[in-house]
Formats: C-alpha cells, sequence, structure tokens
C-alpha cells in the first residue's frame, strides 16, 4: 500500500455516472469485496481446512471448514440434504434447499454443530446466534451436477464446454448477514481484519460454500476434479428484487463504493509513462476481456444480443489499448471510449481499474460506512431551495403526475417480508409504497418551499412529510454519489439495472437476465482453490476456460 | 424478555413506526433510538407511549431537528425542554444514537447537548437486545400494517419466478 496519494485527474461527474443506464452494465472490478476478500485470503496465504465430515456416498450429511484470516478463525458449516426434485426452487419463498450454510465465528462444537444443523435448513424460520456470521442456502445445477458426478464416475472429467456454459455445481439463493434472524450484527466484526471491507463476511462464506461443493462433487463422484477446471467452477446465484433497495437505503455506503471506484479510475486515466510491463498487462486484459465475452452466453436473446454486439465492439476498440501513447495515454484511449457504447466503457473502465493495483487497492479500505450519514442542516430553507436545484435538476425536471412517471411503487410482501415492486395502477397496495420514490419526495419538497426564507425546522414543523427529502438532499450535498439519479418509480425503471450495479461490486461476473427483476450470476469462477491461496493468485478478473 | 440483533430490533422499530403512521425519516430515526433505548436499559414504557402516538414521535424528532440546526449554524451547546419524564428519556436516547458525536446532560426538565456533527459516534452497541414480550408484539402488530399482502402479480416478478430448477 503506497503511503501517499497518487496523482488523479478528476472525477466523473455523478450526473454521468449515477444513472440506471450505466449501472445496469457495470463489471467486476479488483475493488469488488469478493476480489478484496480474496485478495487478503492469498496475501495471508491461508488455507482451508475441513474439520468435520459425515457424509453419506450420495453426498447428504455434514460437514465443517476452517480458515484462519486476520487473526481470527472462522468455520462454515454446510448441512446437505436430499431435495425432492419437485420442490427444488430459486424462489425466496421457496421452503427447502439442497444444502443450508452457516458461517460460524470459530471452531464450532458438536453442540454448535447440532443447532446448525436443526436451524440451517429452516433459513428464514430458523434462530440464529450472535457466533452465526452468516445464513445461506444453495440448490445444485442438477445438470452441471450430473455431469461432473458422472464423468468421475466414469473415470473422465466433465466437459469443459458445460463447464463454460454453466458455471457452478450449486446456486445460493439467499446470503443473509448483520442481524439477520439473530446472527451477528455487522458492527460486532467490522474491525476485525479481513471482514471490515463491505459483506467481507457474505463473501467468506460464498468462497468458503464454493469451497465445499467442489470438495462434495469430488466426493460423490469418487475422483478428482482437474484443478484447472474445478479453479473455473464457482457458486451460482439468483437474485431479485430484494437486493436493489439496500442502495436507496444506505446512501452513504453507496456512496462510498462508487467515490472508490471512480478514484480509482480518475488515478488510473492520470498514469503516465506506461511500463512495457504495463503495455503487456493492459493488452493481455484485452484479450482475456475478448474471450470472457465469446464464453458468455445467455438464453435471453436480447440479452444474448446486447453480449454479442458488445463482442465486436470490443474486437474494434481492441487496437487503440495496443497503441497507446501520449502524455496521459489511458485518459486519451477513455476519451476515445466515451463516443461507445456504455457497456463497453464499463468493460474499459474495469479492465483499466485491474492494471494498476498499486493505485487502486488500498481503495478498498474506503469502501464501507462504519458511521451512517454525517450531515449538516442547511442555513435556511432559501439554502436547501439552491441544494435542490443544484443537485436534483434531474429530479425536478419530472411530472411525476403522468401514468409513466408514477407507474411503479415499491412495498413489502407480507409472504416473506421481501421488497416487491407492484404497478400502481393495476395492483393493490399503493398506499403503503415504501418510500424510494426519492426523485418525486424531492421534487415536492421543493414545490413546497416557502417563497420567504425561513429555518428549515420551521418549514419541517409544519411539515413533518418532507423531513425525509431533506435528509436525502442532506446527505447529496455530502457523499455526491449517494443518489441514484434517475426515477425509480418510473414506468422505464428496471430494478435489473440496480441488481447488476449491486453484484457487479461483490464481484459477480456471467451476468444472466431472467427478466427486468431478477438475475442469475457467478460468483468465485477462476477464483484461486482454497489450497491455491498465495499472493500471485490474484489474478481472476473476466476469468477465461 | 427475548434477546434479539440490534439490526432485528431497529429494522422492526422502523417498520412499526411506519404502521403507526409516522412519517419515513422520522420513522427511520425512531428505529435507531428504540434500539439504543433498549440497548441502554431504558423502560420500554415510553416507546410504547410513543407508538401510540405518534405525533408525539413526529414533536421528538422535530426537537432533535432543532437541536442538529442549532449546532449547524452555531457550534455550541444546545438545550431543549421537556417536561415529560418518559419522552425525556426518549430524547437523550434519540440524541445518543444520532450518527456524530453527541454529550448529553439532562435535568428536571431540559436536555442539554454538545453535537460535534462532523464526528462520527463511538457509543459501542452490545452483542444482543433485549426486549420485552408486550412490546415486541406491539411492533409486530404496527409493522405488520405496512406489508402488502401477495398477489399473483408480485410472485410472477421475484427471483427463480417462472422456471424450474433443473439447470
Amino acid at each position: 500500500m503506497k503511503d501517499f496519494a497518487p496523482e488523479m485527474l478528476s472525477l466523473r461527474k455523478p450526473v454521468e455516472v449515477m444513472r440506471l443506464a450505466r449501472m445496469g452494465a457495470m463489471m467486476p472490478t479488483r475493488l469488488s469485496f469478493l476480489r478484496v476478500l480474496v485478495r487478503r485470503l492469498c496475501a495471508e496465504r491461508a488455507s482451508i481446512a475441513h474439520t468435520h465430515w459425515d457424509m453419506s456416498p450420495d453426498g447428504f450429511g455434514r460437514a465443517v471448514y476452517s480458515v484462519d484470516l486476520g487473526g481470527h478463525t472462522y468455520s462454515l458449516v454446510a448441512i446437505s440434504t436430499d431435495l425432492p426434485v419437485d420442490q427444488r426452487s430459486d424462489r425466496v419463498i421457496a421452503t427447502a434447499w439442497d444444502a443450508a450454510f452457516v458461517l460460524f465465528d470459530g471452531i464450532p462444537e458438536r453442540s454448535d454443530i447440532d443447532r446448525i444443523a436443526l436451524q440451517a435448513p429452516l433459513q428464514e424460520a430458523g434462530r440464529f446466534g450472535p457466533r452465526d456470521l452468516v445464513l445461506s442456502r444453495a440448490n445444485k445445477s442438477v445438470r452441471m451436477w450430473d455431469a461432473t458426478v458422472g464423468a468421475l464416475r466414469n473415470g473422465t472429467q466433465p466437459d469443459p464446454d458445460a463447464i463454460r456454459d454453466i458455471g457452478y455445481l450449486m446456486r445460493t439463493t439467499a446470503v443473509y448477514g448483520n442481524g439477520k434472524f439473530g446472527i451477528a450484527d455487522r458492527h460486532l466484526i467490522c474491525d476485525r481484519p479481513g471482514l471490515d471491507g463491505p459483506f467481507a463476511a457474505e463473501m467468506l462464506a460464498v468462497y468458503m460454500i464454493r469451497h465445499f461443493t467442489l470438495d462434495l462433487v469430488q466426493h460423490v463422484g469418487g475422483a478428482s476434479l482437474d484443478p484447472r477446471l474445478a479453479r473455473h467452477l464457482g457458486v451460482g446465484n439468483a437474485t431479485g428484487l430484494g437486493m436493489a433497495p439496500f442502495l436507496v437505503t444506505h446512501p452513504v455506503l453507496f456512496n462510498n463504493w462508487v467515490l472508490a471506484r471512480e478514484t480509482a479510475f480518475a488515478r488510473v486515466r492520470a498514469c503516465s509513462d506506461l511500463t512495457n510491463t504495463q503495455h503487456n498487462r493492459i493488452a493481455a486484459l484485452a484479450e482475456r476481456a475478448a474471450r470472457h465475452l465469446r464464453e458468455w452466453h445467455v438464453p435471453a436473446p436480447d440479452h444474448d444480443a446486447a453480449l454479442r454486439a458488445l463482442e465486436q465492439d470490443w474486437a474494434a476498440f481492441r487496437p487503440r489499448l495496443e497503441a497507446l501513447t501520449g502524455a496521459q495515454p489511458l485518459d486519451t484511449v477513455w476519451r476515445a471510449a466515451e463516443n461507445q457504447s456504455i457497456s463497453l466503457q464499463e468493460l474499459l473502465i474495469s479492465l483499466l481499474i485491474e492494471a494498476f493495483p498499486e493505485e487502486v487497492d488500498s481503495l478498498a479500505d474506503c469502501m464501507g460506512d462504519p458511521f451512517g450519514p454525517l450531515t449538516t442542516s442547511f442555513a435556511g430553507t432559501d439554502a436547501l431551495r439552491r441544494a435542490i436545484e443544484i443537485d436534483w435538476d434531474w429530479a425536478l425536471s419530472q411530472d411525476y403526475d403522468a401514468p409513466d412517471a408514477c407507474c411503479r411503487f415499491w412495498y413489502v410482501s407480507a409472504a416473506k417480508l421481501e421488497p416487491r415492486l407492484g404497478d400502481r395502477f393495476a395492483e393493490d397496495g399503493a398506499e403503503l409504497e415504501t418510500p424510494l420514490d426519492i426523485a418525486r419526495r424531492v421534487a415536492a419538497l421543493h414545490a413546497a418551499l416557502p417563497a420567504q426564507d425561513q429555518r428549515v425546522s420551521t418549514f419541517l414543523e409544519d411539515h413533518p412529510e418532507h423531513a425525509h427529502a431533506c435528509a436525502r438532499v442532506a446527505t447529496l450535498a455530502r457523499y455526491p454519489y449517494a443518489e441514484i439519479r434517475d426515477n425509480l418509480i418510473a414506468a422505464t425503471c428496471r430494478p435489473i439495472d440496480m441488481l447488476r450495479c449491486k453484484l457487479s461490486f461483490f464481484g459477480a461476473s456471467k451476468f444472466d437476465p431472467k427478466s427486468d427483476l431478477w438475475t442469475r450470476i457467478t460468483l468465485a469462477q477462476g477464483a484461486p482453490l482454497g489450497n491455491e491461496l498465495s499472493p500471485e493468485a490474484d489474478d481472476w478478473w473476466l476469468p477465461v476456460l | 424478555m427475548t434477546e434479539r440483533s440490534w439490526t432485528e430490533i431497529q429494522s422492526l422499530a422502523v417498520r412499526a413506526a411506519t404502521g403507526a403512521q409516522v412519517p419515513p425519516a422520522q420513522a427511520l430515526a425512531f428505529g435507531a433510538m428504540l434500539a439504543r433505548h433498549l440497548a441502554d436499559g431504558g423502560s420500554e414504557d415510553p416507546l410504547s407511549a410513543a407508538l401510540q402516538a405518534p405525533d408525539g414521535v413526529v414533536t421528538l424528532a422535530h426537537k432533535v431537528e432543532t437541536m442538529i440546526e442549532q449546532a449547524s449554524l452555531s457550534p455550541r451547546i444546545v438545550t431543549v425542554c421537556e417536561a415529560d419524564a418518559g419522552r425525556r428519556a426518549l430524547l437523550i436516547s434519540w440524541l445518543a444514537s444520532l450518527p456524530c458525536q453527541v454529550e448529553i446532560t439532562a435535568s428536571a426538565d431540559k436536555v442539554r447537548a454538545r453535537l460535534c456533527l462532523s464526528e462520527p459516534s463511538a457509543r459501542a452497541r452490545p452483542t444482543r437486545v433485549s426486549i420485552g414480550s408486550a412490546l415486541s408484539q406491539q411492533l409486530q402488530d404496527l409493522a405488520a400494517r405496512t406489508y402488502v399482502p401477495d398477489s399473483a402479480a408480485s410472485r410472477r416478478g421475484g427471483a427463480g419466478a417462472g422456471l424450474m430448477e433443473l439447470d
């Protein structure tokens, strides 16, 4: 880590970055949380060992894995069950899964394992304690699982094309942390080295689940996987609407994620006098990106067409990355990319960040939000109005009474207390709307402000309903990347864009959208295996097989 | 009494305040206050009373907003009057739940606070928060008012919708 701030160009403006269309094209970077976690494991040369293995020949039973990280020991307790085919569902409302997991603080005693074996399969209906750090569950990709077991039992290896196509043996459908269902609050572990970054405990659980799935399939198959193939098997995930509101309800945290990424990009663009090693690295990453795109296919025709277009655009753009010249050659190449598609721009940003670890990696330390919004009040309603007109002009330009501008409403479903999105004009429940309509609220606040300047507290005493918008304006004045600058209740709002953004920060790849509301992804594909964790292994951006 | 995580208590309290018709910003702050109040061993009675009189929650929130505004405009000790002992206890917890540093002193009918708005709070949070069954039930009942019953349309939209998972 450097002890000085590298040079940087100006940050991109929030109005350019914080748009749904751009968020919906984001790619994982070396600042993504899983990447940061694995880098830490690599730096510590950690190794994952199973301390308990009580599994039937068909792969049903219990296993416990332990790993040391930052001076603490963490254990994954895995419960594998025989799930009837008709109960295998990715829905959050499912009640049974192929496997359930708890990331445990320390090494569990037999009584802990027994308790977890009872509670973890219940998931949301279970009860957990402060040594349980993460709760998760997963279903098999039956096609990949059966093909892998069959190949191993026949003394062969699974088809690489199937691994490229599917990419995982199991797919998680929820990874719960931070106090849910009684598990440990984040504040209990957020000071620990290695778990101090956002979602670090969840990422550790995911990485260990991936390790478990590889062990389990080799146990059932009775033979070893080729490590090259095993490395390309990550963990799948099905993610729906439930994840999207987080970006709105955690504005400071979201700001810090984006600010770190934008700072990284501004630092990289400022680089001059590239070495031959750096030239070669960029060219090699550009080639890897091209191969990754070739291997990335999805069933949805429109999304696959977009990928094929990106593949072609990238092929046409790549020569620019092999002829980097000028005082700030990476800024020059970025200027050229500004005429290209948003998808290509986001791929290029991710690549450039990847190529410069020295300038970038320390920024991972700035991506948390241990405090919450540290804001001050406005001097008066005139100052509040000016702030709105400067930072929220995009929100003021819409007619929120128009059906298309207010068509959607966010709510929490009674069935599993999950966020959902409804049609205001076709479904019941709009009166219970969750306040994610930030743009509309700020516009309403602006319209309600008095002509004569007064204390904001005086205004809010008469209009307490505007306090939420007022707080968001104050937050954005200090945290410039805290708000998605789009109308989240418009008919055109695609939650999948919010999911793509959040999942890219997690480190997801191979996005496979199933609708505008949910997507499948792959995590940890290409990551070093549990016995390969060393500093030189931190090179798995956009993996290829 | 049952033991809950801080996040469980805070989230439930936000929902409950929302269900009691408290506006969003005040409900968010109320949730943080309630968790802080219980964690610090405060009485549950004023919490329960506040949820039955949501206008009182808005008034409390406004008192805190006013103190923050005064501290923003001119850093100094700010004072607010609150004669009712229960609401005064909630006011203290509310200030203690702010993300910034706050030094609080209370007298018979006043609460004084020095707010350092740019400095983060260093108040520790406990491993578990205890809550009585009556308050817990009250919170759950109020929170339930905010949930929307499932519909066919909502089920069609969630993750995994429309697929049998045999891929």
